[in-house]
């Protein structure tokens, strides 16, 4: 038998923690029914937390002294264990706890979502929800020509926003390279664009478009300047991932041929990155179609601000007809940018 | 002296991370001659032809090139220097997308524009000597393939040439055989020393392999721990030298 390991298995104790301390905070939920007020205790809030993931822990300390297979041994095995050690007055706990698990988080989040089975075939709602699918499945062509007009607005506002943020990804890429920026000076930089890159990029462009909805004004040009942020921060992150992973050997190979720098990068670095650089760029543009149509919703321009125009009046027919010419530009798109892609591997 | 080509003495590289990889290295290369370098992996064989073309900055002593002092220089006399000094690697370095034609070309960059490189405008006799050079390694019939589709002894061929096309004075061979078969290898330092015999350019050259080493070279040194141990002819290197180079426990091993 392999001796076991002394080391404390963290992974283990913080997996059974949450799964103990979650359930023990429900079951506190369901016997006491705290009213709403508590929720503007934070310091309550977070001593419960506390609490309960330490009851959690100390719970999962227990287990693993009894020899018990909870969960979290059986996802982070720390040492082999031999079957006769194993407790046998609660073979398969793990499982136990799994599925309670699973179905306290299934009834709770039910609860949550207000799922509901009497409003789903409540007979007015479900009424209103035939008259729209009959709507959207006998679109109405005559906004076709508007629809048109509209997609195409989309489809140059992700141009225009994938084009104008390639050269400023471009520089990016280098700038944020660990590879490049290794003098000391130089990590500073890459550390303050790094972390300024990933803080745009974790804002969604919904909420860009929202922001430059109220600074230039609701139309296609605060769309675009929207994906332009989103594009220049995600961009310059897949750029100098590749920057990154290109093989030292080619630009030594050049260098030692008396080559200057402009002609070095041309040469030994351009090649390696140019391919992957293309492939990013459609994709990246496939992706503004797409989110330039969600951006429209909230005052981006393009076929999102017609689509929800028609759909606050509820105009199904035509609502249907955009719906139509989004699946279909989408779809275009998408194969366009997989054949391109593809076809660059 | 004048058939003294390089003169090193004293030379130091320590690098960044504090290693001290060359220490107090004094030697001489002579016109013509095919010099190799032997020692432990680590001994500081790369780091000695990385500082002679400035590759790695050389921390402290001298280094002669044809009498002239290449030891500080500023980066436009680096890459001047580097015309004179061609190399070839241990992964042969080409680039992979580019045909071999292409390839051999780059040996060429440094006398030609940067504009005109990035459009191809090489000029026509430099044309013509690229596939001089690819002849004389025997692969001109692969100019218009992609380098990548080239066996490992076709590419280093490849690099060989484009060294050749700078119309060096010295190549630097940094372990060029050493992710070959044993037969491709022999081809390849068939071709260095084809090179050095015929067109007298002088070659150092690192090297693992001993048998290959009494093979090729006309003279040799060694490393061990950045210090240089040996100097003489490869008939020189007996058993008691052998263990000094690699190592009390080390035992020769021959490739044929
Ligand atoms: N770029 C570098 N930065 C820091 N240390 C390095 C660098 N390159 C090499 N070294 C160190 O310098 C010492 C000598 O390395 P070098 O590559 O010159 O040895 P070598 O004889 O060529 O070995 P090998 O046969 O493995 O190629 C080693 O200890 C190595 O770790
Ligand atoms: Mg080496």
């Amino acid at each position: 038998m392999i001796k076991p390991s002394k080391k404390l298995n963290l992974r283990r104790y913080l997996l059974d923690a949450s799964c103990f301390g979650f359930l023990i905070l429900i079951a506190v939920f369901a016997i006491f029914q705290p009213s709403d007020e508590i929720w503007r205790n934070l310091s309550l809030i977070f001593g419960g937390l506390l609490a309960a993931l330490l009851m959690g822990a100390a719970g999962s300390y227990l287990l693993e002294k009894l020899n018990v297979e909870t969960l979290g041994s059986v996802i982070f095995p720390d040492r082999i264990q031999s079957l006769s050690a194993l407790n046998k007055r609660f073979p398969r706990f793990w499982l136990v706890q799994l599925f309670l698990f699973l179905i306290v988080t299934f009834v709770v989040g039910a609860i949550k979502t207000k799922a509901s089975f009497t409003e789903l075939f409540d007979e007015d709602g479900f009424n209103g929800a035939v008259r729209l699918f009959a709507g959207l499945l006998s679109p109405n062509m005559d906004v076709l020509p508007k629809a048109l007009v509209n997609i195409i607005e989309t489809v140059f506002m992700a141009f225009m926003a994938t084009a104008l943020a390639i050269p400023f990804a471009f520089v990016l890429s280098f700038l944020c390279a660990r590879n490049i920026m290794k003098h000391p000076a130089a990590f500073a930089v890459y550390m303050f664009l790094r972390t300024g890159l990933n803080i745009t990029r974790s804002i969604e462009a919904l909420i860009w478009a929202i922001i430059f909805s109220v600074w230039v004004g609701i139309g296609p040009f605060a769309g675009m300047m929207a994906l332009m942020i989103h594009s220049i921060a995600s961009l310059a992150k897949q750029y100098s991932e590749m920057v990154e992973s290109i093989s030292e050997g080619p630009i030594e190979g050049i260098q030692s041929t008396g080559a200057n720098v402009l002609q070095t990068i041309w040469f030994a670095v351009v090649p390696q990155v140019i391919l992957p650089y293309i492939s990013f760029t459609v994709y990246r543009w496939d992706i503004n179609v797409r989110m330039a149509t969600i951006i429209g919703l909230v005052g981006g321009g393009g076929i999102g601000t017609m689509l929800i125009q028609y759909q606050g009046q509820a105009m199904w027919p035509e609502v249907g007809c955009i719906i139509l010419v989004i699946a279909v530009v989408v779809w275009m798109m998408d194969q366009a940018s997989a054949y391109i892609r593809e076809a660059l591997k | 002296m004048d058939d003294i080509q390089l003169k090193i003495s004293n030379l130091n590289k320590v690098y960044d991370n504090g290693v001290h990889a060359l220490k107090n290295v004094s030697f001489n290369v002579k016109k013509g001659e095919f010099l190799v370098v032997i020692g432990l992996s680590g001994s500081g064989k790369s780091t000695l032809l990385r500082c002679i073309n400035h590759l790695h900055a050389p921390t402290s002593g001298q280094i002669l090139f044809e009498n002239r002092d290449i030891t500080h220089l500023s980066s436009s006399e680096i890459r001047g220097l580097r015309k004179e000094i061609g190399m070839i690697f241990q992964h042969f370095n080409l680039i992979p997308r580019h045909s071999v034609l292409s390839n051999v070309l780059m040996g060429a960059l440094g006398r030609t524009g940067t504009l005109n490189s990035i459009f191809k405008f090489f000029s026509e006799s430099d044309r013509k000597r690229a596939l001089e050079c690819l002849n004389l390694v025997g692969i001109r019939e692969k100019a218009a393939i992609r380098a990548d589709q080239l066996s490992g002894g076709q590419q280093q061929r490849v690099a060989i040439a484009r060294a050749l096309l700078q119309g060096p004075k010295i190549l630097l061979a940094d372990e060029p055989v050493a992710s070959l078969d044993p037969a491709t290898c022999h081809s390849v330092m068939d071709y260095l020393r084809k090179i050095n015999q015929e067109l007298g350019i002088t070659i150092v050259c690192n090297l693992h392999f001993l048998s290959l080493v009494r093979q090729y070279a006309t003279r040799v040194i060694a490393l061990r721990n950045g210090e240089l141990v040996f100097e003489g002819s490869p008939q020189n290197i007996d058993e008691s030298w052998f263990r000094k180079i690699y190592g009390e426990s080390a035992k020769e091993v021959h490739i044929n």
